[in-house]
């Protein structure tokens, strides 16, 4: 740029201005202006470009509102000017456009233009100093603390690469451990079931032989058996759930004790008052309702497993009953213990007085039970076989899920997995858990709450203003972690949270904000962030290098 | 709405008294009104009728004696005041010790009149016998007072013709002062209400209570009412003014805002297309307002117009209590065997007040704007405003940290998108303590204000009437030692439920605590608040979470002992009073135009700022009806208005909030708010294309300021609107009376009519004369004719907006970051030749945008004048300026110029390359570019660098 070329002109255009006594509109050359014309603070140009260094064309733009405009490319205000903006040179700095409609509005834009040359005009008596000597050198010493933080950064970050790629390592080797050990599970597998099938069929037929055996109450037992385990399980499977349900209740209602504590009763919101109101009635009602006599106890007694001592003895029926008539003699094993020796002594005299009269016959058989010992403990071994196989095979799928997972450039966060970054905001600890959940941590004691569970690694364009402390997102492509379905919230929907990465030289949960109910926004720093710049051969080579 | 919240007619005692003696009244042709002036107590004075109005109250004679005065004054109002003698005299007594005053409320004036009392020293007494007294009075004595002694009534006349009568119907009641006898059994409760009376004076005593209006009425209400579970104890009894005001042969009446619905108003007496309940004007904070419905709001004007062709009349019924309008409209037919021919409507409208006096001016017009000048003589101009606060404000409940507040500022840079202030609600406070902030999330509001007035911007911070009661927190502490908080009706502080929880209201009637709330806005003491802050007033109804109708209990006790009841629709004046007097001055030295927002207003609000219509939804209904809401303020003399662009509740889909924003740059009060359960969108958010449709409007309503601040000026000087509906710009076409969906804004000719339908992709604007008008965008000739619609398009990219032929207005064409950082910026002229193709002409103010030097003549005013033959444009002062020493803003106004000036309609015989321009003894030439007419387009003329100063006089010849 030399001293003749009109005051906003950028480099690449000051040879359209280099004649001195007219000007040709750069993208209109039927329209020649004379150069007085040039920055004459009145637009002539149907693409502003007689205004390079005054706001005059400004309103050329697709914002403004629409007026026919002889001669530009759309006939009316709403076109495309020639120029890309007001070029400040900033001597000492770095040159930069700036948007025509900064210019002479009254205010130095220094941070944009530290020359001060935007403001030319003096309107009402603005006058900007150049500050591009002190601005510049400011700069300079901050691009290089941040190249070096950068470099600080990658080098962490090649840490955590080869911190994940080992993890990646171990979990391939337990693939294939897991995978030897499956194999060899099958071969076993089945060999045991071989063996089971000729052990039982040997068995079943001597069973076959034994008069009187399996005959239909046999089996009827064998089902029966089966059907109180079956019930047993579920029993116990809804108990657990009743205890969760318990825990919930109890949650819901410490919830709402402290709602009707701590709301406004008179905020004329009628859903907060009918839930309070609803509460006091339910409040009320518990209080007079008589606990339900359902005792643990006695829960706990029919869970314990059937056996000589407790509930059913099934070894009475498997083992040595095997008539149709058996059940007469063994009907007091159905019974509760508490009445069992009355019902006995009846049972027995009637028995015996039945034989006597030649009523029934003297018990057919005695022992012979149903399966043998053989059968069973090769049966067992095939089952041990089988469930270590599913578990092993499970633990292979969630291996190999695992491996499959996006973990993010070079599996990296895998190095974070696991671990958590907090931070202090007002009256609250927001803690993000890579890979895991996002939540907030009431320092008032009113409980943690879920802002949500990771889903997946996005990008998104970040725009934004550099800091000087370097902690913040800056401009370009970052990662951003998903995190959704968090818990409800009060008339909304679920929370949800998106953690954005910035390059740092550690992780830190530099900002959390909420814009608007119930959506978070997390600012985190991290070198698994971070590009990597340098050294060379480091990096995604870390596989090879093992 | 939770309707169930608020009251119907029939559950407001007196409302649903004076209701059922009108169907009384009605239903008894022979009933004759019992109120008659005792004829030689008429004295004629200085302009004021003064006499004694006998009110019969039962069957033995027994009379209350009611002072009556009439006066006549200089601007041609009349005013009819009348007074309770007993009351007036304090010999009543009040029940259970009530501390309440006992007279009628008697400083409503105070609060809303400043001027236009002096009393018309030409009035004259034209005819006076036993009977009747007949005043002429006005301008050259065409007004007539025509006061009959017995039954009491008045007819005012213009030019011998009557047009608006007092009592003609006989409705007039004034509920005199009565002791309670309460006859056995005790007066039976209200229906479903747990009504206390404790009161139990003589139980035995059996003598009949007089009847009061009329025989058989229902005396269950004269004594405590209770509603939603709060009771009220009525001292004082039962105390209402009603009065029947007719308005003869008008059609339309608009006005007593603010109310949804129509902007010329209904019937309300039930029957197809009307309402069935009164206008009501009870300020409250109604959650979720309704749309079509004359259920009352926030604020509340009772200046009422009644408009025909050729001719505007109207009333404005000073009263401050809860007040009930009755509209019904007859036609009637001067000769019965015409059949239709030559009938025509007359309007009667019923006031019932809850108490206080009857104070009632009468304006004769005869046109619209004579009727808001008189008004406004009366109760005062809008004020000048801030210049930043005709630009767009950006709010939310709420930008929730400094932090958030400055990301906003820059992304509103990025997308280049304009904005004057951004806003904060509660929730910057620490725990709703005003005056303080939350420590964590606005840890630095220097900063966020610093970086706000970088680029010129404004902050507006709100403050509310109820102060958190809580220990530790000075505001509240010295409230309460110092006594300045409302009373509740036992003499103690009162505490209600707000925002905060348990609070106490500031009572803004008292001199000395306005005085300390003063004190509480200074920069020293309202820390983190700076030159750039500006505030907002909510709640101010007031609004009470616990009270009755969300409002103070009606016996507790203001300043002087008032009851509230009598002051109520003051109430958010006055706050807003204390509000504004205090941003006056924050430190020594300064003075400033203050800028406060309020919800709740009174006659006379429009001196102290804005008001907007409160919570809407975002939903294209509430958007079609913000339109008559802002013109009905604009024609009732606080024009200073708008709603909240977007909708308050609820998440508004891209098209509607793009045309929200379209309509909202036409608004006075151009804000966009948001609830704080709903998604943020600010413009930026909305995408393309709506964010740069959005921005367009937002450029268009800028590059437009100094019409709209010129509209102001008017405002301020005239109280004119600031946009006006077609019947205030053209009285005499009937076709435009109802229309209220278009409207010009201030003299620019600019005919704006907003989409508010979704999917709407044209829109029919009326066109109510035969001037030519020109598209604003386009510069197309619509195809017109007057009285007939005419088709345009509207796709979302467009805004429906004319331009009248014959006017000349001035914009600022280059986009910025804020109005402040236009300051200094040339102008364009915009000349729309009118249809002769010769003439236009148009206006421009311009002052410092903040100070009050403008009071000083630092400002600038010209009036641009194409002339007769289309030869010249030419500015001169439109006032006689020469006096005025120019201070320091009026020299940088001197690198002010006129840019360009677009001729828009441009004759043929302009096509030519050069104009001369002559200025401050200087003569030299510019560009002229002439575009010929083209496809439906007319011929425009640019004049470029014109050079002139626009402080200076200059001409531009084309000859």
């Amino acid at each position: 740029a030399t001293e003749s070329v009109p005051r906003g002109v950028g480099p690449e255009f000051a040879k359209f201005y280099a004649n001195k006594e007219t000007f040709t509109c750069i993208s209109n050359p039927s329209i020649v202006l004379k150069s007085s014309q040039v920055n004459d603070n009145s637009c002539d140009c149907p693409d502003g470009s007689d205004e390079p260094g005054t706001s005059a064309c400004s309103h050329l733009d697709p914002l403004s509102p629409e007026q026919p405009l002889p001669g530009s490319v759309t006939g009316t205000t709403n076109t495309t000017r020639a120029l890309p903006g007001f070029w400040c040179e900033n001597k000492g700095h770095i040159g930069a456009y700036i948007p025509f409609m900064y210019v002479n509005d009254g205010v130095c834009d220094h941070e944009l233009c530290c020359d001060g040359t935007d403001e030319a005009l003096h309107v009402g008596g603005t006058k900007c100093e150049n500050r591009c000597a002190s601005i510049g050198k400011e700069y300079r010493r901050l691009q290089e603390e941040r190249r070096q933080s950068k470099e600080r950064s990658a080098k962490q970050r090649r840490t955590l690469v080869k911190e994940a790629s080992e993890l990646r390592r171990r979990v391939e080797s337990k693939v294939a451990s897991l995978k030897e050990e499956i194999a060899n599970l099958e071969v076993q597998k089945a060999e045991l079931q071989k063996k089971y099938d000729e052990v039982e069929r040997a068995e079943r037929g001597k069973v076959v032989k034994a008069p009187g055996e399996g005959g239909k109450l046999g089996v009827l037992v064998g089902l029966a058996k089966k059907r109180v385990d079956e019930l047993r399980d579920t029993l116990d499977k809804v108990l657990d759930q009743r205890d969760d349900l318990q825990d919930r209740v109890d949650q819901l209602e410490d919830i709402l004790s402290k709602l009707k504590e701590e709301y406004n009763p008179n905020f004329n919101d009628e859903g907060v008052k009918a839930a309070v109101q609803g509460y006091e009635n339910y409040a009320a009602g518990k209080s007079t309702e008589k606990k339900s006599e359902v005792v643990d106890a006695d829960v706990l007694e029919v869970l314990k497993e059937d056996g000589p001592d407790s509930g059913i003895n099934w070894a009475e029926f498997q083992e040595e009953e095997s008539s149709d008539a058996d059940i007469v003699y063994n009907l007091e094993a159905y019974l509760p213990p508490s009445v069992r020796p009355f019902i006995h002594s009846k049972i027995s005299s009637l028995k015996v007085w039945l034989i006597e009269n030649g009523v029934l016959a003297d018990n057919p058989t005695t022992g012979g039970p149903t399966e043998s010992k053989l059968v069973k403990a090769a049966r067992d071994a095939l089952e041990a076989a089988r469930a270590e196989h599913t578990t092993k095979t499970s633990q292979l799928a969630d291996e190999e899920r695992d491996l499959a997972k996006d973990y993010g450039p070079d599996d990296i966060f895998r190095a974070l997995k696991g671990q958590c970054v907090s931070a202090d905001v007002g009256e609250y600890e927001y803690e993000l858990c890579w890979f895991d959940r996002t939540t907030q941590k009431s320092k008032k004691g009113h409980g943690n709450t879920n802002m949500g569970n990771f889903e997946r690694i996005t990008t998104e364009i970040a725009d934004e203003e550099d800091r000087v402390d370097g902690k913040g997102l800056g401009k370009g492509p970052r990662m951003v972690l998903r995190f959704e379905n968090g818990q409800g919230c009060w008339n909304g929907p679920q929370r949800r949270t998106d953690v954005w990465l910035a390059c740092a030289e550690k992780d830190e949960l530099w900002r959390v904000s909420e814009s608007e109910k119930c959506v978070y926004r997390m600012e985190v720093g991290t070198p698994a962030a971070c590009e990597d710049v340098g050294e060379p051969g480091a990096g995604t080579k870390g596989h090879d290098e093992l | 709405v939770k309707e169930h919240d608020f009251k119907k007619c029939d559950q407001a005692g007196f409302c649903k008294r004076n209701r059922a003696f009108a169907d009384h009244v009605v239903a008894n042709t022979a009933w004759e009104s019992p109120y008659n002036i005792l004829a030689d107590s008429a004295s004629f004075k200085d302009g004021q009728l003064q006499a004694t109005i006998l009110k019969t109250v039962n069957d033995a004679g027994e009379t209350v004696r009611l002072p009556i005065t009439v006066s006549f004054l200089e601007s041609g109002t009349a005013r009819v005041t009348v007074d309770e003698e007993k009351r007036q005299k304090g010999e009543i007594e009040l029940r259970g010790d009530s501390k309440a005053r006992k007279q009628r409320y008697n400083e409503a004036e105070q609060w809303v009149i400043v001027g236009g009392l002096t009393l018309d020293k030409e009035a004259k007494v034209d005819y006076q016998d036993d009977t009747q007294i007949t005043v002429q009075y006005g301008p050259e004595s065409k007004f007539e007072a025509s006061i009959k002694f017995a039954p009491f009534s008045i007819d005012f006349k213009r030019d011998g013709d009557t047009h608006i009568k007092l009592n003609d119907k006989g409705l007039l009641n004034m509920e005199h002062w009565r002791p309670r006898i309460d006859a056995s059994p005790a007066p039976e409760k209200q229906e479903g209400e747990d009504n206390s009376s404790s009161e139990t004076e003589s139980a035995e005593t059996t003598a009949a209570q007089v009847p009061e209006a009329y025989p058989g009425e229902d005396q269950n209400t004269w004594w405590e009412e209770s509603f939603g579970g709060n009771t009220d104890s009525k001292p004082r009894g039962p105390e209402s003014v009603a009065l029947d005001i007719s308005f003869v042969g008008y059609d339309h009446i608009y006005g007593i805002p603010s109310h949804t619905g129509p902007l010329s108003l209904r019937q309300t007496r039930g029957g197809e297309g009307n309402f069935q309940e009164p206008y009501r004007m009870y300020n409250a904070d109604v959650f979720e307002y309704i749309l079509d419905s004359p259920m009352t709001l926030y604020g509340s004007i009772p200046f009422l117009q009644a408009h025909r062709k050729d001719s505007s009349v109207g009333i404005f019924w000073l009263n401050a209590a809860e007040t009930w309008v009755d509209i019904t409209k007859e036609k009637e037919s001067k000769n019965p065997l015409a059949l239709g021919i030559g009938s025509k409507t007359s309007t009667s409208t019923h006031w019932i007040s809850e108490a206080g006096l009857l104070d009632v001016f009468v304006f004769l017009g005869p046109t619209p704007q004579d009727l808001i000048r008189k008004y406004s003589e009366l109760t005062g101009t809008t004020a000048m405003p801030q210049e930043f606060s005709l630009g767009y404000h950006q709010c939310r409940w709420n930008y929730v940290s400094d932090e958030d507040v400055k990301d906003v500022d820059r992304k509103m840079d990025k997308f280049n998108i304009p904005y004057d202030v951004i806003w904060l609600d509660i929730e910057y406070t620490d725990d709703k303590k005003y005056f303080t902030w939350d420590g964590h999330s606005f840890a630095d509001p220097i900063g966020m204000g610093k970086q706000l007035e970088s680029h010129g911007r404004q902050l507006v911070a709100i403050i509310d009437p109820h102060i958190k009661n809580v220990d530790g927190y000075k505001v509240s502490e010295e409230l309460k030692s110092q006594k300045f908080a409302v009373n509740n009706k036992d003499g103690e502080i009162f505490e209600g439920w707000c925002w905060p929880g348990s609070s106490h209201w500031v009572d803004a009637f008292n001199a000395a605590a306005r005085k300390w709330w003063a004190t509480l806005f200074k920069y020293a003491r309202f820390e983190g608040s700076m030159r750039n802050t500006w505030i907002w007033n909510d709640m101010n109804e007031p609004s009470v979470f616990n009270g009755p109708e969300t409002t103070m209990p009606k016996d507790n006790l203001h300043y002087g002992n008032w009851e509230h009841r009598d002051i109520h629709n003051l109430n958010g004046l006055t706050f807003h009073n204390a509000t504004f007097e205090a941003l006056k001055s924050r430190e020594a030295g300064e003075f400033r135009r203050p800028f406060v927002l309020t919800r709740s207003f009174f006659a006379g609000s429009q001196r102290l700022g804005a008001m907007w219509t409160g919570d809407n939804q975002a939903a294209w209904d509430h958007l079609e009806g913000s339109i008559p809401m802002v013109l009905s303020q604009n024609i009732a003399g606080f024009p200073f208005s708008g709603a909240d662009v977007g909708g308050f509740f609820g998440n508004p889909e891209k098209e509607l909030l793009t045309r929200w924003y379209q309509a909202g740059a036409f608004y006075p009060f151009f804000r966009a708010h948001a609830h704080i359960d709903s998604r943020r969108r600010e413009p930026y958010l909305a995408g393309e294309p709506y964010t740069t449709i959005i921005a367009a409007a937002l450029r268009l309503r800028y590059s437009l300021l100094p019409s709209w601040y010129t509209a102001f000026r008017q405002a301020y000087l005239t109280n004119e609107p600031v946009i006006k509906p077609m019947f205030y710009t053209h009285p005499n076409e009937e076709a435009g009376f109802a229309i209220d969906d278009q409207f010009f804004v201030g003299n620019t000719g600019l005919l704006a009519k907003p989409v508010t339908q979704k999917d709407k992709e044209t829109v029919d604007i009326w066109i109510p004369d035969n001037e030519v008008y020109y598209d604003y965008f386009t510069y197309d000739i619509i195809p017109s004719n007057k009285g007939k619609t005419v088709t345009l398009d509207a796709p979302l990219s467009k805004i429906p907006l004319l331009m009248q032929g014959g006017h000349i207005f001035a914009r600022r064409d280059r986009p910025r970051r804020s109005s402040t950082l236009m300051k200094w910026d040339d102008y364009t002229l915009v000349v729309t030749v009118g249809k002769d193709g010769k003439t236009a002409e148009g206006d421009l103010y311009v002052d410092d945008g903040d100070s009050y030097e403008f009071e000083k003549g630092q400002y600038i005013y010209r009036k641009f004048i194409l002339d007769g033959d289309a030869k010249t444009i030419s500015s001169v002062d439109g006032e006689d300026r020469k006096k005025v020493k120019e201070g320091d803003w009026m020299k940088k106004m001197h690198q002010v110029t006129v840019d360009k000036i677009i001729i828009v309609g441009a004759p043929a015989s302009w096509d030519k390359q050069e104009v001369t321009v002559e200025s401050e003894g200087e003569t030299w030439t510019a560009t002229l570019e002439y575009t010929p007419a083209g496809k439906g387009r007319a011929a425009f003329a640019v004049v470029k660098k014109v050079g002139a100063r626009i402080g200076a006089d200059w001409k531009v010849s084309f000859a």
